[in-house]
């Protein structure tokens, strides 16, 4: 049996355990707890301490694992155990909360240090009118064009998927260019 | 569900222009301190604003006015709601968001054009603004503006003015405020007092486009952009067609 791991990183309640409970073939196993700092409370009621955790069987030999990070830059000492061998990550951010922004910035910075697999950004719930379109949000975060940013909505698999695939097509691309590269 | 932040996350131009891109109907509430803000969003226009402040939340300022006065805020939380109840409501702000984010950038780099209208007071010192003549021959004044401006040439505080023409205080005050809300007066800074810090002029380009991605750009996440995933020892190398038997199987769920 063969496992292949996809991380789901962003910074606190950008929806990660949601997308990653929306696609999941399990019940996602998740280690949420009690926040408790206030500000956080007034965002969410509980947190992802550890990870969170959902598989998609791909066939009888191959299965892939979606491991949700911690959201808190408290946190951060278990973001590089679980980007180990992993394919690629998703990025995500709450197009609603620009405040946010400029922490999701130095959490993709900390990870291009841990990792060097290639990701995308997920801006979420893209199905609110007031969120803050895509192309916004891939100016004020700064990501160059050459990744893509996606509209995602975590509550919504079709649009779960569209991200997925997104990074995946992603993961093809850069595997082909290292490869001529290479050559 | 709604838009959610404050100034420092966000300007206040750069939500009209998110608001000119969407675009988004909706209602925009701005909390400060002491005061608190309206804008009604229409079809990404500003079409209305309120501005309220003091212990009985008392009208300071409606529509242009109260958003200029609300681009001068460094600082408040905001609220962006989608309502499309909002398409219904008549406009009641003529010019657009460019003017008056024009109009705020210049109130902030001339802090006579900045008194607010509550903080007028009858010793207040005013001048006729240094205008030319062209300028003023196309404004259209009513007969308390004509009357309160003919005395300040020869009068230059708020209650010697009053005296002059008759006319109360408050009238006097809320005139005094059109006047140099149309720009034809300036209130006189006392040169005693220390001058009010001044923000370094930005063109309207600055404001409009606050964030550049140069700006932002790690130069590890450019080279991530440029280089890619180069060849991490631990990350499995995945052909291509695994990858497309992943992508199928997602498609499929």
């Amino acid at each position: 049996m063969q496992a292949l791991k996809i991380v789901i990183t962003g910074s606190y309640a950008a929806g990660k355990t949601q997308l990653i409970r929306t696609i999941s073939d399990i019940d996602t196993i998740s280690t949420d707890y009690e926040v408790t700092l206030d500000e956080e409370r007034q965002l969410k009621r509980e947190t992802t301490v550890a990870l969170d955790f959902g598989t998609i069987a791909i066939n009888d030999q191959v299965t892939l694992y979606l491991f949700g990070t911690p959201g808190q830059e408290r946190f951060d000492f278990m973001w590089e155990h679980l980007t180990v061998g992993c394919l690629g990550y998703v990025v995500m951010v709450d197009s609603t909360r620009p405040g946010h922004f400029a922490e999701t910035q130095r959490l993709m910075s900390r990870f291009i240090e841990i990792t060097d697999a290639p990701f995308i950004v997920a801006a979420n719930k893209q199905d609110d009118e007031a969120a803050l379109p895509v192309s916004y949000v891939r100016r004020r975060l700064g990501v160059p064009l050459e990744i893509p940013v996606l509209p995602c909505v975590a509550t919504d698999r079709p649009s779960v998927k569209g991200v997925l695939l997104g990074l995946l097509k992603h993961i093809a691309t850069q595997n082909q260019m290292n490869q001529e590269q290479s050559a | 569900m709604a838009l959610e932040g404050t100034l420092q996350d966000m300007s206040l131009s750069d939500l009209f222009q998110v608001f000119r891109m969407g675009p988004k109907t909706g209602v925009l509430i701005l909390v400060s301190t002491a005061e608190r803000g309206v804008i009604y969003v229409a079809d990404g226009k500003v079409v209305d604003a309120v501005l309220a402040g003091g212990p009985d939340r008392r009208v300071q300022a409606t529509q242009e006015e109260a958003v200029i006065q609300m681009l001068l805020w460094d600082n408040a939380s905001f609220v962006f709601r989608h309502d499309p109840s909002v398409m219904s409501r008549p406009p009641r702000i003529t010019h657009d968001s460019e003017w008056l984010v024009m109009e705020g950038v210049r109130r902030r780099d001339d802090p006579a054009r900045a008194m607010p209208y509550h903080s007028i007071t009858l010793d207040t010192m005013l001048q006729l603004s240094s205008l030319p003549s062209s300028a003023e021959s196309g404004v259209s004044l009513d007969v308390n503006q004509w009357r309160i401006l003919s005395q300040i040439s020869r009068n230059t505080d708020v209650r010697t003015i009053c005296e002059a023409t008759g006319l109360p205080p408050d009238q006097t005050i809320r005139t005094v405020a059109e006047l140099l809300a149309i720009g034809l007066i300036e209130v006189v800074i006392p040169s005693a007092l220390p001058p009010r810090p001044k923000t370094p002029p930005k063109s309207h380009h600055d404001h409009v486009v606050s964030v550049t991605p140069a700006a932002h750009l790690t130069p590890e996440l450019a080279a991530a952009a440029v280089v890619g995933v180069g060849a991490g020892d631990e990350r499995p190398q995945v052909g291509r067609g695994l990858l497309d038997a992943i992508m199928r199987r997602i498609r499929g769920l």
